[in-house]
Formats: C-alpha cells, structure tokens, sequence
C-alpha cells in the first residue's frame, strides 16, 4: 500500500471527528450566556441539550473510574453504583441535614465513597473471578437497601423510601454550572487514568491483570495496590455522585443506585476498548447518546410501526440487552479494537472472535 | 419457645424455595463455570407460565409444574446452544455481561407482554393450612418444600446415576478430556444449563403460588441463588439444599430482630455472603475447588 495503511487514515479522520464533537460540546453552552445572547449570538444548547450531556458527562466520569479497576486491574467490579450512590447522598444529607454549602460539601463526596471502598476493599479483594463479581454486585444492591430502610429512633435516617430534597443552588446559569461541573469531572477521571497508566502504580495494577501472584513475586503490594485502586475508581464514581445529587435536586434509592448502571458503565468502558485512557470515555458518549434515542429522549425520535410510546423505554432495555450479547458474543476487544485502527472489521474478524471464545 | 419454632418453620420453608431456585444455579455454576445472572429470570418466565396457565385456561398451579419444566429445559437448551456456548471460552466478565444482557431482554420482553403490574396465583386451597400450636402453615408452602426436595433428590440421582448426568459430571471436572473420550461438549453443556433452567422453572412456578410476581421479581433471587450456593460449597446438589434451608433459617431469625424486616432481604443475603467468602469459602458442606 502507498503511504499509509488504510487503517491509519480511518483512525485519523475518527480523532478528528471526536475532536470536533468535543470542541462543540464544551463551546457551545457558552451561547447561552447572557453577554454573548445580548450580541445576537444563537442559542446553540437548550434544557434538553444540557441535561443529555451532562448525564453524558456523568457516564463518562463513571466508565473511566470503572476501567480503573476493571479495564486496569482486571477485577471485574458490578457494583460500582454504591459509590455513586453514597457521593449523592453525602452530599444530599451534608446539605440538607447538616445545612453546609455545596461547594464545601461536594469534596467530601468522593472521600466517603474512597473510605468506604477502603472498608469493603479489604474482605472483597481478597476474592477472585466470581466471586469477586457477585459479592461487589451484592454491596451495590445492598447499600441501596440499607440507605432507603435505615431508621433511627423511629425516623428514617437518609430521608427513606420518599428520598431527599436538596435546596435549588442559587448560581446564575444553572444548566450550565452544572454542565462544566460534570465535564470538568469527567476531564478529571480522564486526566488520573492518563496519569495512572503512566505510574509505577498503573504498571503494577496491569501486572496483577495479567498474573497476580507474578506481580506479587517481583515486589509488587497487590493488596495496597488493589485497594488504592478501588478506592480511586470510588473516588471518581462518587464525586460524580455529589454533582449528581445537587444537579437533580432530588435524590432516592432508585435514582442514586440504579443496578442498571453496574452494567452500564461496563458496557461503555468494553466497547470502547478496556485499558485504554480515552475508550471508556468515547464508549459513554456513543452508548449514551445510544440509550437517549433509544428512550425517545433525543429531539430525533424512532418510530415503530405497532409499538405505542410509552413501550419504548422498555424496547430501549431489550435493544441494549442486544447489544449487550453482540458485543460480547462478536467484539470481545471492544470495537475500539477496529475504529481505533488495531485491526480492520470484517467477517473474518468478527469469525475469528467467535472462534477464540467458543467450543 | 414457640417464637422459636415458628420461626424454624417458616425459615425451612422458605428455605425449600430458596433450596429450588439455587440447585439449578449451582449446577450451571459448578459444571459450565458461568454465574448465570439471567437465573432470576428465568425463574420468573416459570411463574408467568403458571400463572398464564391458571389464571387464563384455568389450569391448576401444581399440574402446571411440570409444563414448565419442559418448556424452560428447551428455552435454556436453545439459550445455550445458540448464545451462551460461543463464548464459553471467554473471561469471565464476558459470561457475566453475556447473561446480564440475557436477564435484560427476558425481563424486559415480559414486561411489554405482561406490563409491570402484580400478578398471584389465588386458588380455592391457597388459604388452607395445617394448624400446629397456633401456627397455621399453609399446604401450599408445605408442598412446595416436598416437590424442591424431590427434585433436588431427582437431579441428583440423574447426575450420578445416568449416562448424561456422568457426561455432565465428566464435562464439568475436565473439558479437555470429557471430549476425548467422545462426549459433545456442545450437547452436554446444552442439557446442562436445559436442566438449570428447568428447575428455575419449576421454582419459579412455586413462587407464583406463593408471592404477587412482576416481571422484575425475579432479579432477587439470583443474587440468593447466589448465596445459596456459596453457603453450601459449590459441586453438590445436596450441599446446595442445605445451603437453602440454612439460608431461609438465616433470613426467618434476621428479619425478626427488631427494626428489621423483609426491606433487608438484600443486605441480609449479602452480609451473608461475605461472611462466609471471608471465613469458610468453600461453603459449609463443600470441598475447596
């Protein structure tokens, strides 16, 4: 081939693409400032617009803090929304029980969601495979529990089964507060996982990936090291959380542990390519977006013929479950593994994968 | 004394449930090395079956049983010779994914045929009981422990005594060399998870007789099929039986501490869980794999 390979061209048309989208994505909420209105400038974002992509941003933050300790460290975490959860509701009751502004209470967020990784780190990293899996699986489901049933002398302690209602923060351009509050998060996440993979630390987390007790023989801590990097995946999961919790004023069980995110936030990470700094991240968007559609929440709806609307979410659950066993069953190495240039989608790579994996 | 028994009672009965819903959890586990987390749902397509059986054409509830048996053996045969083997090789995370995204569509297909609402299963017998000291322990749930323990006793002489259960057992211990000596892997692993399935089926054809069911009813039982398992050592059906029947006593005394209740299902099987990972892995009964 003359010049370069086409998969290197393919691959720099992508990062340009992504590039561009970024660029729109992070100027365009700034038409909505009141300086930039005066002057006739068009209103490029509007409350839909905001709400996708910070929801979007806020995937971003949770896929990355996942391939923290899945993508990196190869324990296959399925709980990962308990830290979500518990970053909300720090702040949610910082807040509204103890009355502190946001801003001081927003750091404390990822700190408890860290301290309690750290707790059930110790006894659940000890476990391999499976059984790592299920038990974090299980404390995802039961922090929710616990948190919506606790009562305290006969009240219930975080606000129970009817949640808890945080003050509407008073900032000038709200939508867009939050917006740059959740992408400058999600920048964070990127910005540790790039530093991670470029540490001693990040060597060691990815030498307990491929042989933990290899890692463990050349001098590698693998408990402090599995741990710190539970705990950081927490961290960034539950500050998240927090921004979360004063975004959407109102926080309960079922919108701060939704089970539906463990697996989420996964699928996102996987299909942009686990181990990388920017996969996860590209994988929020387009799964996102995806689901968005899917729901009927974006401007550009779907139609089926014989299916009312209010089936719709529930169809968007079935695709994604589809999607969910293609991806598996067909692209194992995320479909990073051809846009991002590595190999080239064909049948025959689509039949090669299928073969490694089946009997 | 009497608090005490009656909570003995109602925790082996609801033992025997958990005891159903786990056996076929366990044997997918043990012999295919997949934690199925679509195990909920399939139980739950058996209490809708039972429940579309008795509730539309007037079936009876236990006749309706064995129909699901069948009818959820050739699902889970067909699940698992179409999806689930073409990745039997992957890592794990790819096997938990594979059967999350399974539960996904399966729940979800039943909630655009079945909608969210409550459904039960009310027959003409379902308030009669046997009355002992004051407890009355509904026939129902008396039953449902007999036919988990027949069934469980069932599958186990059919995995030790038969020539698919000894193919079954060879593929579990050694893929390698179960193909050698001429079993189709693809075959057994299909009648493997056939037989899961069926017996979630069966389950779940008794939880519709006992509790209202939504299509989403299902996802706690996987997590304490889970349990189950775990509590009694994986590899042995009668292990998981015990595992059942220590896990429903556990919950029945966990929930009767005051200022609990059955809201901590979850974080009652899930303290559980971790207990016994941390302390005794390999499960009560169980021999360390």
């Amino acid at each position: 081939m003359i010049g370069m390979p086409a998969s290197r061209t393919w691959n720099r048309i992508f990062v340009a693409l992504a590039m561009a989208v970024i660029a729109y994505a992070v100027l365009a909420p700034l038409s909505s400032l009141d300086v930039l209105q005066s002057l006739g400038m068009p209103l490029l974002t509007d409350k839909l617009w905001f709400r996708l992509a910070t929801i979007t941003a806020m995937f971003v933050v949770m896929a990355s803090a996942w391939n923290i300790i899945g993508g990196l460290t190869g324990y296959a975490a399925f709980g990962n929304v308990a830290f979500f959860g518990i970053g909300a509701y720090t702040v949610g009751m910082l807040i509204t029980k103890a009355r502190w502004p946001f801003l001081l209470a927003l750091p404390l967020a990822p700190a408890a969601a860290a301290v309690f990784a750290v707790l059930i780190g110790l006894p659940l990293l000890r476990l391999r495979g499976h059984y790592f899996a299920v038990a974090s699986l299980g404390v995802g489901v039961a922090v929710g529990e616990l948190v919506q049933n606790v009562d305290f002398r006969g009240e219930p302690l975080f606000g129970g089964a009817s949640g808890l209602f945080l003050p509407i923060l008073a900032v000038p351009n709200r939508d867009l507060y939050f917006f740059y509050l959740m992408l400058a998060a999600a920048a964070v996440s990127i910005g540790v996982t790039w530093a991670v993979l470029r540490s001693r630390f990040g060597y060691g987390l990815i030498a307990i990936r491929e042989n933990e007790e290899a890692a463990a023989v050349i001098g590698v801590n693998t408990t402090a090291y599995k741990v710190a990097a539970f705990a950081l995946a927490a961290a960034l999961t539950g500050l998240a959380g927090g921004v979360f919790a004063q975004w959407n004023v109102f926080i309960d069980q079922e919108n701060s542990f939704p089970i539906g995110y463990n697996v989420e936030m996964i699928l996102m990470a996987l299909l942009g390519g686990t181990g990388t700094v920017f996969g996860p991240a590209a994988g929020a968007v387009v799964l996102q977006l995806l689901i968005q559609f899917l729901s009927g929440s974006l401007p550009i709806t779907l139609q089926i013929p014989f299916v009312p609307d209010d089936a719709m979410p529930v169809l968007a659950q079935v695709v994604l479950g589809v999607l969910l066993t293609l991806v598996v069953v067909f692209a194992p190495r995320g479909v990073i593994d051809f846009f991002g240039g590595r190999s080239a989608l064909s049948i025959a790579y689509l039949r090669r994968s299928l073969r490694e994996t089946s009997i | 004394m009497a608090a005490f028994a009656q909570l003995v009672i109602i925790g082996l009965l609801a033992g025997g449930i958990y005891a159903a819903v786990g056996v076929g959890f366990g044997l997918v586990w043990g012999v295919l090395n997949i934690v199925n987390l679509a195990h909920g749902a399939l139980v739950i397509i058996g209490a809708y079956l039972t429940w579309q059986m008795f509730a539309v054409w007037g079936v009876d509830p236990f006749l309706t049983l064995p129909i699901d048996a069948i009818a959820l053996f050739v699902l889970g045969y067909a699940v698992q010779r179409g999806v689930i083997n073409r990745i039997i090789r992957a890592p794990l995370l790819f096997t938990f994914l594979l059967t999350f995204g399974l539960n996904l569509i399966a729940v979800n297909v039943l909630l655009l045929i079945f909608k969210s609402d409550f459904r039960s299963v009310t027959t003409a017998y379902s308030g009669a009981g046997l009355e002992l000291g004051g407890l009355v322990i509904p026939y129902i749930r008396l039953a449902a422990l007999g036919i988990a323990l027949v069934m469980a006793a069932v599958l186990a002489i059919l995995l030790s005594r038969t020539r698919v259960g000894l193919a079954i057992q060879a593929v579990g211990s050694d893929r390698d060399a179960a193909q050698l000596v001429g079993i189709d892997l693809r075959h057994a692993y299909a009648v493997t998870f056939g037989l899961g399935a069926a017996v979630a089926g069966v389950a779940g054809g008794m939880i519709a007789m006992i509790q209202a069911i939504t299509p989403t009813a299902g996802e706690p039982y996987t997590l304490q099929a889970f349990v189950v398992v775990i509590l009694g050592g994986l590899g042995r059906v009668s292990a998981t039986v015990v595992g059942g029947l220590v896990f429903g006593l556990v919950e029945a005394f966990g929930q009767s501490i005051p200022g609990s209740g059955s809201v901590f299902a979850n974080a009652i099987a899930f303290g559980v869980m971790v207990l016994i990972l941390v302390t005794r892995p390999q499960g009560l009964m169980g021999r360390l794999r």
